[in-house]
């Protein structure tokens, strides 16, 4: 046995997950019924008490390559019941948090999405940025900076280009993030179930299988919110979920026609905008329906929150918080920027609509590095799940062939025990 | 003494509807010519108990038998002066052990059967009142009530605080030149109060400033004890210079292997002697009294642990023997002196593995002489390792069992809480030297799988012997020995009866505490202390006032010795579970009644008879036996004779009753001190008066023996060979003599041991000797 490799914990990382707000994950000592009592742990994988383990003994590897971490909710039940107040939901979410700093490029976004001060000064620099584009649009269109005569409009403010010549680099910026982080992942992922190709790469299924057999199955279970309302501790939290996420597919689809029928059909062939649109315009409802379930959802998860935290239920890290308040700053501020242009009241309306202009590319550069790459990651570990699932089945293609070898038999018995 | 004797019967609780109470007050009246007999529906109420009393009076009356609830029930109200009460017990081994089915085909046999029972008890009882004699209590007067406290560490610093609290002048002796022990070798101490989450520093500093400041406790450092002689009340204390010889060393008789020559043949007395002599020589003999001795009234040994050392060949698997593979003590030392470093190279220590369980594979069991203690130790080390490097030092313990009980619980969660320290039950297979480095290797980790660590030290979690292993530290000068008895049995930690009486040892005036006695923690320690110094005051007490220690307690009465006829056989001596018994050189025994517990084992072993209590001795249970009326010509009519201890079988026989249990109504039962005390000489009573057979109901014994006087049941069950050889030389099968283990527990169990004793009886058939 003497050749047994010799392993070092990653005193770092357990350090990383108690200063995270798993400050309580050593105290686990396996009696296992965290796993026992979540609603959504299963008998073949049961969490979270191996990731416990892992985390006191600083197995950065185990964890990075374990899809269960991004498979718990956060419900709060483990922690509930966990006879030695080991908390195993707050160190998931801990380890979560951790993960996508870890995962995060470059990492000092990460940092600075990660507290306060951080996300106000993304919000100013945003603010700022706006302003100089602002003025350098208004050199262009003659318009007064910031303040233009009459009724106010915002696209006397800007129109698309400047929009995009701010917002699709930040875009272009979250997106590589974010393709960086998940490919990522998916290496860990695979590497951590054992699933390397014959070369040592990561494997994936053919696109065709990819798409239909894991990306939309766990689409629609992620809008279902069927694993979400399984949790016991925190189901209310579960409406204000869905109305956010809801709320961001409603926005996305106003905001993708709004910017084909304005900026590609009527500005370059009409010669006028389409913009402010009648409130009887069923687009406008929509977007109008759109910006009050995310004030609500972002609202109602946010009392909540409180309540559980307040409760013990779990705990809450400023990540935690600072992405409600950011969702709720960009809906909030959308609704008063749209109230106020209603009441044609130009002093208030202009700043708030550059704040919300400032809040919403904060947020969407921010979805890599804060809280929000939950949405990348998780979706992810849904669709390896299921990529696994069929894996180990030997169906991973479109049923007529098997993709890969299972893992060598001995390490999965191994794991097993 | 003749006595005027008044019986009473309760009719109560079903007694009246099992027998016929009125054949019973005819049979008190008349056959047993008692002064009076009287029936009572609810004797034990005050009015019933009022009426014995006024009875007494007004009848004077000195002797009563009240049958009807057992005995194992006291009213104080029966505490009559002047008159001696006995207790039959028709309730629970009568009327309810003994209940007849609605449906029995015989009921009327039966109920003959039960009549005949209850009479029986009657007859036994009056027997019993009519033989009787009051004790009159041995008090030793002058009884000093100073403590001697053997071992100035943390426990008997404790134990002397709290005796000169309770306002006793204590001694301390230490053996080393200062007070501390190894609380004092410590860098930090285990919590001992909440929130026992972290490490403490110690406390043992103040411990010492507060016994020096004591102006009732004297400490003698560099000092050991070379004899202890005399009775708890009125030890005498022989001290010396550590490690020096002095005459009055304590001697030590010769052991089994000594008394018998090569062939294995025993030596002549002479040649004992010799040898004695020679063992002992330049020691005074173990009678004679020094005059410089201190006066103590009772012992409280601390005497504590030393570290277990592993042997040159032990645990090479674990790289003893390499400079950086240190016991626990030694890595204490290493964190007392500062910042912990390498003992090979001088090099600070970062990563250090601490191995609890040295049985690799084959064996989960922890180092010998660990426990508790050594889990928590190798805990409070591990932080020593974070202390030091508190950014990146690591601290792995491997452990088969990690033992945290009670409050330690916290301490455990609170050591766990530090990133740094990484635990896993394991079997650690190989420690090898790997460059600078140790390569520990675990197998079948909690982690699912083996893993091996690279650390700077590896530290092993070694046990602590209590010192009474190397040497008997407390040098009696005892007829039996100067050490505690049985050591070996207990891997040398001194013997006590750790559920019922913890602090007793098997020296009566001596108590044992902290590690010592078995690992302890400091605050078990403290704990302990306490304890056996509060025991020690009390058996001061019970010296001076003449009744027994623990378990007996209330009894005043002592064993008294006919010497006229004793034959210097020293079963007596030899026996005696506590040592009680001393003796002269021609082997006569002396009694020392204060050590005496009153079990009565001496009784049992005397071949001549000639030792016995006032109220519980060979005549009086041998005339209780002759007492029960043995038909002669009823093949069905067999008589047993149960002998059950009192302290387990007989509590067990009520439970069974009040359970509504029954048993054969062939067995009449004798509560007996303890099995040790049944002389031989009660069981040829019973065959010659033409019983048909005997069972003995005792505790079990042997090497996990439950007996109340350690001893009894052992030797009651060594004595049964010499039973077997009589009846065989009688031409009697010696089966119809049985003796049979019990515990309190097993009431259950207890009716079906005696009906299979009975049966067997039956199919044995009457004793041949049956009314001769």
């Amino acid at each position: 046995m003497a050749d047994t490799k010799t392993f070092q914990p990653d005193l770092g990382f357990v350090k990383g997950v108690m200063e995270a707000g798993g400050d309580t994950v050593n105290r686990c000592y396996q009696c296992a019924t965290c796993s026992v009592v979540c609603p959504l742990s299963t008998e073949e994988s049961p969490f979270p008490r191996k990731e416990m383990l892992w985390a006191q003994w600083g197995m950065a590897d185990r964890i990075a390559g374990d899809a269960d971490v991004w498979l718990c909710h956060q419900c709060g039940d483990c922690s509930t019941y966990c006879p030695r107040d080991a908390k195993p939901g707050d160190v998931l979410g801990a380890i979560r948090a951790n993960a996508i700093k870890y995962y995060a490029q470059p990492k000092a976004l990460a940092d600075l999405f990660s507290n306060k001060a951080g996300v106000l000064a993304v919000v100013g620099a945003s603010y700022i940025a706006w302003l100089i584009v602002i003025f350098l649009w208004s050199l262009y269109t003659g318009e007064r900076f910031l303040f233009p005569e009459g009724d106010v409009k915002y696209y006397k403010l800007l129109t698309f280009i400047p929009i995009d010549a701010l917002a699709l680099p930040a875009a272009g910026i979250a997106a590589w993030a974010g393709y960086m982080g998940i490919t990522a992942f998916w290496r860990d992922l695979c590497k951590g179930s054992g699933y390397v190709s014959y070369s040592g790469t990561p494997v994936k299924p053919a696109i065709g299988p990819f798409i239909f057999k894991y990306i939309i199955p766990a689409f629609q279970e992620i809008l279902a919110h069927s694993r979400f309302e399984k949790c016991g501790q925190t189901r209310e939290r579960v409406q204000g979920h869905k109305l956010m996420l809801y709320s961001f597919i409603i926005l996305f689809i106003v905001t993708c026609i709004v910017f084909v029928v304005n900026d590609m059909i009527y500005v370059p062939f009409l010669g006028h905008h389409f913009t402010p649109m009648p409130l009887w315009n069923p687009i406008k409802i929509a977007a109008n329906i759109g910006a009050v379930m995310l004030v609500a959802g972002s609202w109602m998860v946010w009392q909540m929150r409180k309540r559980k935290t307040e409760e013990g239920v779990f705990k809450s890290s400023e990540q935690d918080w600072l992405l409600i308040y950011l969702i709720f700053a960009v809906g909030v501020t959308g609704v008063a920027a749209e109230v106020i242009r209603l009441f044609n009241i130009a002093l208030l309306a202009y700043p708030i609509y550059v704040l919300h202009l400032a809040t919403v590319v904060t947020l969407f550069l921010s979805i890599p590095y804060s809280k929000f790459a939950h949405l990348l990651y998780r979706t992810t570990a849904y669709v390896f799940q299921l990529y696994e699932k069929d894996l180990k089945e030997g169906k991973a293609g479109w049923g007529m062939e098997k993709e890969v070898l299972p893992p060598n038999p001995e390490e999965a018995e191994k794991a097993a025990h | 003494m003749s006595k005027k004797i008044g019986v009473y019967i309760f009719t109560g609780d079903g007694i009246a509807d099992a027998i016929d109470v009125d054949k019973l007050v005819e049979l008190a009246t008349g056959e047993l010519g008692c002064a009076l007999a009287k029936t009572h529906p609810d004797l034990f109420s005050p009015e019933g108990l009022a009426m014995i009393k006024a009875d007494c009076e007004s009848e004077e009356l000195n002797g009563v038998v009240v049958a009807g609830i057992s005995p194992r029930y006291t009213f104080d109200e029966l505490n009559i002066p002047g008159v001696y009460v006995e207790r039959a017990s028709l309730r629970e081994l009568v009327a309810w052990s003994h209940e007849i089915p609605e449906d029995a085909e015989n009921k009327d046999a039966q109920k003959e059967h039960v009549q005949e029972l209850a009479e029986d008890y009657i007859r036994m009882a009056v027997t019993k009142v009519q033989k009787a004699e009051f004790p009159e209590p041995d008090c030793l007067e002058d009884a000093s009530d100073k403590i001697l406290v053997i071992g100035g560490g943390i426990t008997g610093m404790t134990a002397a605080l709290e005796a000169a609290d309770a306002g006793k002048e204590v001694t301390i002796v230490e053996r080393e030149p200062e007070l501390g022990g190894f609380a004092a070798k410590l860098r930090k101490q285990l919590p001992l109060g909440p929130d026992f989450s972290g490490l403490q520093e110690p406390v043992v500093a103040d411990l010492i400033s507060k016994v020096t400041g004591n102006s009732l406790i004297t400490v003698k450092t560099s000092i050991e004890v070379a004899r202890i002689a005399g009775v708890p009340g009125q030890f005498r204390v022989s001290l010396k210079a550590a490690g020096t010889k002095s005459e009055w060393d304590a001697p030590v008789p010769l052991t089994e292997e000594e008394l018998v020559d090569e062939n294995g043949k025993e030596l002549s007395a002479e040649d004992q002697k010799k040898k004695y002599d020679e063992k002992n020589e330049g020691r005074k003999d173990y009678m004679e009294e020094d005059p410089n001795a201190e006066i103590h009234g009772a012992v409280v040994v601390a005497s504590g642990w030393r570290p277990y050392v592993p042997g040159d060949e032990e645990f090479t698997h674990l790289g003893w023997g390499n400079p950086d593979v240190i016991t626990n003590v030694q890595f204490e030392e290493l964190a007392k002196a500062g910042k912990v470093k390498r003992p090979s190279d001088g090099k600070e220590v970062k990563n250090v593995a601490f191995i609890l369980s040295p049985g690799a594979k084959d064996d989960d069991a922890d180092f010998p002489y660990a426990g508790a203690v050594t889990s928590l130790v190798a805990l409070k080390q591990a932080k020593y390792v974070r202390e030091d490097n508190p950014e990146d030092g690591k601290a792995f313990i491997f452990y088969q069992h990690m033992r945290t009980p009670g409050k330690y619980e916290y301490f455990y969660k609170g050591i766990q809480d530090d990133p740094g320290i990484f635990l896993t039950k394991g079997a650690v297979t190989e420690v090898a030297a790997d460059g600078g480095q140790l390569k520990v290797n675990v197998e079948n980790t909690i982690l699912g799988e083996d893993i091996a660590v690279d650390v700077d030290l590896v530290v092993l979690s070694t046990g602590m012997v209590p010192t009474t292993k190397d040497e008997p530290v407390i040098n009696l000068a005892y007829r039996q020995g100067p050490a505690f008895k049985d050591l070996d049995l207990f891997d040398g930690y001194c013997d006590s009866n750790f559920i019922c009486f913890p602090y007793e040892t098997r020296r009566t005036g001596i108590y044992a505490a902290g590690a010592v006695k078995r690992t302890m923690t400091m605050a078990e320690s403290m704990e302990d202390a306490a304890g056996a110094s509060l025991k020690a005051i009390q058996s001061v007490v019970a010296a001076s006032e003449g009744r027994a220690v623990h378990p007996r307690t209330w009894d005043f009465d002592y064993p008294d010795f006919y010497f006229q006829r004793c034959t210097q056989c020293k079963r007596c001596t030899e026996e005696c579970p506590f040592g009680a018994l001393d003796d002269d050189e021609k082997g006569t025994p002396k009694p020392n009644p204060s050590r005496c517990r009153r079990c009565g084992t001496c009784m049992g072993a005397c071949p001549e008879r000639i030792i016995g209590f006032k109220d519980y001795n060979i005549d009086i249970v041998g005339s209780m036996i002759k007492a029960i009326e043995v038909p002669d010509d009823d093949d069905d009519k067999l008589r047993i004779i149960c002998f059950a201890c009192e302290n387990d079988a007989y509590p067990a026989l009520d439970m069974a009753a009040r359970k509504g249990l029954s048993w054969s109504p062939l067995v009449r039962i004798i509560p007996v001190r303890c099995l040790g005390s049944v002389n031989v000489s009660w069981i040829k009573d019973a065959m010659s008066s033409g019983m048909d057979g005997a069972l003995l109901l005792g505790c079990k014994y042997g090497d996990d023996y439950q007996c109340h006087f350690v001893k009894g049941s052992e030797l009651c069950n060594l004595r049964m060979d010499n039973v077997a050889e009589s009846l065989n030389s009688l031409g009697m099968e010696q089966e119809r003599v049985k003796l049979l283990q019990v515990a309190i527990d097993e009431y259950d169990k207890i009716p079906e041991m005696i009906n299979e004793f009975a049966q067997e009886v039956l199919d044995l058939g009457p004793n041949p000797f049956k009314g001769w």
